[in-house]
């Protein structure tokens, strides 16, 4: 545990913790969500609501009239909606920047997280799982690479040795170059962020989705929407399709391998259409 | 008197699409193909050439978004594509074919290989046709993406990760 809280610690610009989704997350998954606790809740942080209210007023939605509050917006669009906004809102920031030592281009790390996010909500949403977990910790799982990313970097020659050996999983060279690897580090982090117990143990078993114990379901919906971005070749950099393939998790997913097909054009669609939510933002 | 340059346009050949051109500053691209496939078509004699971007092997998936989007598919995305092309005067006979993409995940079972598939999906087809494959840069763990330019019939890819261009 020191030595992932030793990489968080040590990073120069460690991204702001998105206080809000935590707490977001548990009042939305009240049986009667409380709307007015929401609405303050995201009507706090008002670099938050400005976006949010944008985003709200753009064409995607066509609003007769513009909304003015977060009050407003719940009624228009709904909590689901404005949750997947807020989301929106305030991870891509941090996960829009480039990740050199991944040789991750600007905007490259949002659209992989992006399309694992999405693809694994629509599962979800197909299976009747609770969405709003499922596509946060989707979105969230690669947030450990931007804290590994400087560490990489002093390691570049390395790195670039290992990265021929395209046999090799991505996770196994940063554990041999580093000691740890991207997902326990983001696990720490969303653990540190006060985000619940099964979403740090879903993004920190990501690649190895059984290993979660209770929680290898999420972990599954986690690997899921990742295979499905980098099938669709959404996915950048160094050892980019470095993914261990692990076909027990169609299994607990109770899928089959076509639904693999099916889910790459489903995603497609639904990428293409909510493409102007979530633009990468710097 | 020097000949005005030829205005290089780059046209992006997003998934599920295909696109030909007779226009000899233009450039086809399709960018980061992961397992998908890319195959461009090139006339060398009248300098004409396409560039198509399938995800998956067969449309037997999706009969309704083959006949919207036959690019989708390998077996209804290659056929487009000549037909697209003997439509500029392009002749069969005289076409080379470049592949690039079919990248796999990790993958000893097989689950997730629909790089492979869709490799497997277009030989077959191809050899069916008479076909034979001029050059490739396929499979494997890399992600890759293609620019076919019209006036030479280069083809060039570039992997993620990696500095420089391959020429096929």
């Amino acid at each position: 545990m020191n030595e992932l809280d030793d990489y968080i610690n040590r990073v120069k610009h460690l991204p702001p913790a998105p206080r809000v989704l935590p707490q977001l997350l548990q009042l939305l998954g009240q049986p009667e969500v409380p709307s007015e606790k929401v609405v303050n809740l995201i009507t706090y942080d008002p670099a938050l609501t400005a976006s949010v209210l944008q985003l709200c007023n753009s064409a995607f939605f066509g609003l007769a009239t513009p909304v003015s509050d977060v009050a407003e917006a719940v009624t228009q669009l709904g909590f689901q909606q404005i949750y997947r906004l807020v989301v929106a809102a305030s991870s891509s920031r941090t996960l829009t920047p480039p990740q050199k030592g991944y040789a991750i281009d600007q905007g490259e790390l949002w659209k992989h997280s992006v399309t694992a996010g999405i693809a694994a909500q629509l599962l979800a949403r197909a299976q009747g799982e609770n969405e709003n977990v499922v596509f946060t910790a989707a979105l969230l799982h690669d947030i450990g690479k931007v804290v590994l990313s400087e560490a990489l970097e002093k390691r570049y020659a390395d790195l670039l040795l290992a990265a021929n050996d395209s046999a090799t999983p991505l996770v196994e060279t940063e554990k041999k170059l580093l000691g740890v690897d991207h997902a326990q580090v983001g696990g720490r982090l969303l653990d540190r962020w006060k985000f619940p117990p099964n979403l740090v143990s879903a993004v920190w078993f990501h690649h190895h989705p059984r290993a979660a114990g209770e929680h290898a379901k999420l972990a599954s919906y986690i690997y899921f929407g990742n295979a499905i971005a980098h099938l669709l070749g959404h996915t950048y950099g160094h050892k980019a399709m470095a993914l261990t393939g692990r076909a027990e998790v169609l299994k607990t997913l109770d899928l089959t391998p076509a639904d693999l097909d099916r889910y790459m054009l489903l995603t497609m669609d639904e990428l293409s259409r909510v493409e102007t939510l979530f633009k990468a933002r710097t | 008197m020097t000949a005005a340059p030829v205005e290089s346009k780059r046209i992006i050949v997003g998934a599920g699409q295909l696109a030909v051109s007779a226009e000899s500053g233009d450039v086809l691209s399709a960018f980061s193909l992961g397992s998908c496939l890319s195959v461009a078509v090139y006339d060398p004699l009248i300098r004409v050439g396409g560039l198509l971007h399938v995800l998956l092997p067969e449309s037997s998936l999706s009969p309704t978004r083959a006949s919207t989007a036959p690019a989708t598919f390998v077996d209804t995305g290659v056929p487009a594509l000549f037909h697209a092309l003997y439509a500029l005067g392009a002749e069969k006979y005289r076409t080379l074919i470049y592949v690039v993409g079919g990248a796999q995940i990790i993958d000893d079972a097989g689950v997730f290989n629909i790089g492979r598939r869709n490799y497997d999906a277009l030989t077959v087809l191809l050899h069916k046709h008479n076909l034979r494959i001029r050059g490739e840069h396929v499979g494997g763990g890399l992600n890759r993406s293609v620019a076919l330019h019209i006036a030479t019939g280069k083809v060039l890819v570039r992997t993620t990760g990696q500095a420089g261009e391959i020429a096929l």
